[in-house]
């Protein structure tokens, strides 16, 4: 895996990494639609603690990438290996009951309810009481449904969202409910975070807070995070190693320094004269 | 007496209308708005106004009048729950809630009728009958989840509503092979009528003991339902995927078993409202047709709101009721068949979410 990256990017430089142990390995994906290639013949990984950027110009397939990883989409060639288990294809339930969670690129939030009660869906799997327990709402299953709010309050502490906590999201502004949806996916407690655009639509000062929660997350909850970012100076600031897509393909992986000055990339991003 | 007779009912007709305004404080977004408004504040204070004024005049036959329409309406409130909890678990308006009850009946009383002509006794068999009627409703929503549903996760809601129509069809048609298309007569509870307050009133209030029996087991159902909905990991995830399939499913919610869960119970409300309209008119086909009754008592609540069903069959139910008793003599008999409707409309009118429902807010 090493050897490949270091081919990749540019012989001879070895890739630093702050990351541990390979969480998340993607080994020669191929995904198509009828005739349409999404991805092609994909490998990069993901380790343990690391920010993972996922870059690459609109198309080029980064979304189909996630769809993948957290089983939306079932790709016709290759292996995900996750915490050792290696799979043809996980699936959305197997992805999330074994520490996969994630952000959607076009905010997804349960419409109807409040900023609490959408955090409190994360906890969904972490809930053991059975459904006939639940039907009576009489002592454990009430007991643990307070349990599992106070961990939601912790949440909603963290990210500072304590004067929405009963608002409907559907009436929140655009930077609020992704940072509640944020809050839906740490519920769950996850071992790895995909972020899908965490930025996008948002200010300045939206950018800055939200960046400030992907590295505390990253540092204090010590979360493997996998995201897809448009704006190039949040990329180079929060990650530790940038894989680059284009048309499918796989074209640099390695720090953001090296992918920066990579020639494919520059390539990629402003066009290049055939 | 006189005075009486005149200022009451116009006081609970005016303080209605305020109620009604006050309702719709939030949606006024111009002048024609208020004037609809005020129009449609108007007319409901009139007929409360007019109602009252009769509820002066005679007390007895208007309470007779006004209870047996709220029980009648708390059947259509179990016919209406169906649709509710589906509709709130998968956002699908499910056309197939009365071939459910179609089911749900024949599958009762043709066990019932079984089990009696083998010899058991009435009492053993009933309960023998209701687990069957149990398991063959758990076997629907399963057939339907994996066939139906289950292949369409993250279409849009239109599609899953027509694959609804197309279930209808084919449970009618096999409820009615398998179990026959006659009319069943089901005799589960007492249909006698019954005198209250006869002290009170001269000949008291008379009152059919099957209606009340089924507005005990709504109240119930509604309770729990109620409960289970607002509280619980499972009444949170469904209506999570409600709301959004992909994201329900990525915090791991398992859509396949949520929809399991969901249209069972609505199969299980099925079979009570069975029971109970089975015992009124019997169990035959026509009892599908419930199902067009149950829309305008859930327009009026709302369709994501389990009280709001409840409330929604109380209005339909005594406003057709009273309408058809006290109106009749000057606009003509039949009101009973059309005023469900009219009320329907005039909710959409003002509150298209109905008075429960979840408000949709739309960004752009």
């Amino acid at each position: 895996m090493k050897a490949d990256v270091d081919k990749v990017v540019a012989p001879g430089i070895s890739v630093e990494c702050k990351g541990g142990d390979v969480l998340l390995a993607v080994e020669n994906v191929s995904l198509s639609f009828g005739g349409v290639k999404a991805i092609r013949d994909v490998s990069f990984d993901i380790r343990e603690g690391e920010i993972r950027a996922i870059i690459g110009p609109n198309g080029a397939g980064k979304t189909s990438m996630l769809n993948v990883i957290n089983g939306f989409y079932h790709p016709q060639q290759g292996t995900i290996t996750y915490k050792g288990a290696k799979r043809q294809a996980m699936r959305p339930y197997v992805a999330a009951s074994s520490g996969i969670a994630r952000t959607f690129q076009n905010v997804a939030l349960f419409k109807g309810m409040s900023t609490l009660q959408n955090i409190m869906t994360g906890r969904t799997l972490k809930m053991r009481k059975g459904i006939l327990a639940q039907a009576l709402y009489w002592g454990a299953a009430k007991n643990e449904e307070i349990r599992h709010r106070e961990v939601v309050e912790g949440i909603i502490d963290f990210l500072e969202i304590q004067h929405i906590r009963k608002t409907p999201v559907g009436k929140l502004p655009y930077g609020l409910q992704k940072r509640v949806e944020l809050g839906r996916a740490l519920a769950t407690e996850p071992e790895l975070l995909l972020l899908d655009e965490p930025m996008a639509g948002m200010n300045l000062e939206e950018k800055q807070d939200m960046s400030r929660f992907v590295i505390d997350v990253n540092e204090q909850l010590g979360t493997t995070i996998a995201l897809i970012e448009h704006d190039m100076a949040v990329v180079m600031d929060l990650s530790d190693r940038v894989v680059v897509l284009d048309y499918g393909q796989k074209i640099a992986d390695g720090t953001p320094e090296v992918v920066q000055k990579d020639q494919n990339v520059i390539d990629a991003y402003l066009g290049v004269a055939h | 007496m006189t005075a009486a007779a005149l200022f009451v009912p116009g006081g609970v007709g005016v303080a209605f209308a305020a109620m009604v305004l006050w309702l719709l404080r939030g949606d006024r977004r111009s002048a024609a708005d208020l004037l609809v408004h005020l129009s449609l504040a108007v007319l409901a204070a009139l007929f409360i106004g007019f109602l009252a004024g009769r509820a002066i005049r005679d007390p007895g036959p208007f309470l007779e009048v006004l209870l047996s329409g709220l029980l009648s309406g708390v059947l259509y409130s179990l016919v209406a729950l169906g649709f509710v909890l589906i509709f709130k678990a998968s956002g699908v308006f499910n056309f197939a809630q009365g071939a459910m009850v179609l089911v749900a009946g024949l599958a009762m009383v043709r066990c019932l009728d079984f089990l009696v002509a083998k010899g058991l006794t009435y009492w053993l068999a009933v309960p023998a009958a209701l687990l069957f009627a149990g398991l063959i409703m758990a076997l629907t929503a399963w057939v339907i989840e994996r066939f139906v549903l289950g292949p369409l996760v993250n279409q849009d809601g239109l599609t899953l509503f027509m694959s609804t129509i197309g279930a209808t069809f084919v449970l009618e048609g096999l409820a009615q092979m398998v179990f026959g298309s006659d009319v069943y007569p089901l005799r589960l509870f007492p249909t006698d009528a019954w005198f209250m307050l006869e002290s009170v009133f001269a000949g008291g209030i008379l009152v059919n003991k099957l209606d009340v029996w089924g507005g005990l087991i709504a109240g119930v159902l509604v309770a729990a339902l109620a409960v289970f909905f607002q509280n619980t990991k499972t009444g949170r995830a469904l209506r999570a995927v409600a709301d959004d399939h992909a994201a329900a499913q990525s915090v791991g919610i398992p859509i396949s078993w949520i929809w399991f869960v969901v249209w069972l119970v609505a199969g299980l409300v099925a079979l009570v409202a069975a029971m109970v309209w089975g015992t009124k008119l019997g169990v035959q086909f026509s009892i599908t047709f419930l199902a067009l009754k149950a829309l305008p008592v859930l327009i009026i609540g709302g369709f994501t709101s389990v009280p709001g069903a409840i409330i929604g069959g109380l209005i339909i139910g005594s406003g057709e009721k009273l309408a058809e008793v006290y109106l009749a003599p000057m606009i003509g008999g039949g009101i009973e068949y059309w005023f469900a409707y009219v009320l329907a409309l005039a909710v959409l009118l003002v509150r298209p979410q109905g008075l429960f429902g979840e408000k949709i807010i739309e960004r752009i």
